[in-house]
């Protein structure tokens, strides 16, 4: 153990102040929405959106894919009561993220809820689950000021994107992969025992043929709804019946090199 | 239509309030009351769920037409090499740096 090279990381300072090891916590989100915030303001300058109003949304919807969405609708002219109902297609999902924190925020004033819903989304979602989770010592306040920062990182990129226009070129399927790969990242560090895994497969697939016959992203909604409940029923079952299942056993961190996913490049 | 100022406003309020009701109500019903432990248990699993959901969105559906495809080589590559630094690492920076670099390098050779 004493052999480890101390990591600066991992060994929190605890005179460092709130405001600080917060936002090192969020950095790593702030700075992948600097140039997809950039991509979004200028698809909405040429969707029409002035500087102001590309400001306005960012704060208050703050989401990348539904700004996409309006981007991707006002370009294609569509009226508005239907930008709306995709809107809220594609903001259900939001229902299921407020409730998996809900055990986390109990006893919070309804004005700090209302304050944490406004600038909740899928990536401080993300960062915070897996902070509350893990850290004891990690509460709403926190959590908040994770949520303020990366709001604040998304709207300006996306205000100067609005701002540059079209002077600069941004390939948007190479920076939206940011994103992806924090999902990834984040669906990493969920996993825990061979059960996940099987979920996880179950999930992507059943979610792909949800979207396919939905035809929007409701179907990501459904497909996480089954997935979720398919994996509780499961674990539920298996801890009820079969408790030495091998469906169960805990997966080893990273160091271990005996791992359950099977890489061959093991060295 | 064709829309001006005005009508790009009233879209961000309507656009607030549909994505500010699913974000709070769950919040304010599940935070007040005694909530039984088998929903906690489900709740659980709803993270993993919807973060793949949200990647096989990413990367195997179009985002216009909502079908299945299977022609974003470069992010299917890039992803497993994500999944195995982030799991060798557990770091969130350095797997998001790796998915961009690799995203842009395989995207030039494989187009």
């Amino acid at each position: 153990m004493n052999k480890r090279r101390p990591n600066p990381k991992q060994v929190p300072d605890p005179d460092e102040p709130l405001w600080r090891s917060t936002l090192r916590v969020a950095m790593p989100l702030n700075l992948s929405y600097v140039p997809i915030g950039l991509a979004c303001g200028i698809l909405l300058h040429a969707a029409g959106f002035n500087t102001l109003l590309t400001g306005l949304v960012s704060l208050l919807i703050f989401s990348g894919g539904a700004q996409f969405l309006i981007a991707t609708m006002l370009t294609i002219n569509s009226p508005l009561l239907s930008i709306v109902l995709m809107l809220f297609f594609l903001e259900l999902r939001y229902a299921l993220l407020s409730s998996s924190l809900s055990p986390y925020l109990k006893g919070q004033s309804n004005r700090f809820l209302f304050i944490f819903a406004v600038s909740l989304n899928d990536e401080n979602y993300a960062i915070n689950y897996l902070k509350f989770a893990t850290d004891k010592k990690w509460t709403g306040k926190e959590a908040l000021m994770v949520e303020h920062y990366s709001l604040l990182f998304w709207a300006v990129s996306n205000v100067i994107g609005s701002l540059v226009g079209s002077a600069l070129k941004i390939d948007l399927g190479v920076v939206n992969f940011a994103l992806t790969a924090l999902f990834l990242y984040m669906i990493v560090m969920q996993i825990k025992n061979r059960l996940t895994i099987l979920i996880c497969l179950f999930s992507g697939v059943f979610a792909a043929l949800c979207m396919m016959l939905t035809k929007s992203t409701l179907g990501l909604v459904i497909s996480t709804l089954i997935a979720s409940l398919l994996g509780f029923l499961l674990e539920t079952t298996l801890k009820k019946h079969l408790p030495d299942s091998h469906w169960l056993w805990k997966l080893r961190s990273p160091g271990a090199k005996k791992s359950v996913v099977e890489n061959t490049e093991d060295n | 239509m064709n829309w001006n100022s005005t009508q790009h406003f009233w879209l961000i309020i309507l656009g607030f309030f549909v994505a500010f009701i699913p974000r709070f109500f769950p919040l304010m019903l599940f935070t007040k009351r005694q909530i039984p432990e088998w929903f906690n248990e489900w709740m659980k699993f709803i993270p993993v769920s919807l973060f793949t959901a949200l990647v096989v969105k990413d990367i195997f559906i179009d985002s216009e037409s909502y079908q299945f495809i299977i022609s974003k080589y470069s992010e299917m590559l890039a992803a497993v090499i994500v999944i195995v630094v982030a799991y060798r690492t557990r770091s969130m920076v350095i797997s998001v740096v790796v998915g961009l670099i690799s995203v842009f390098l395989l995207s030039m050779v494989i187009a």
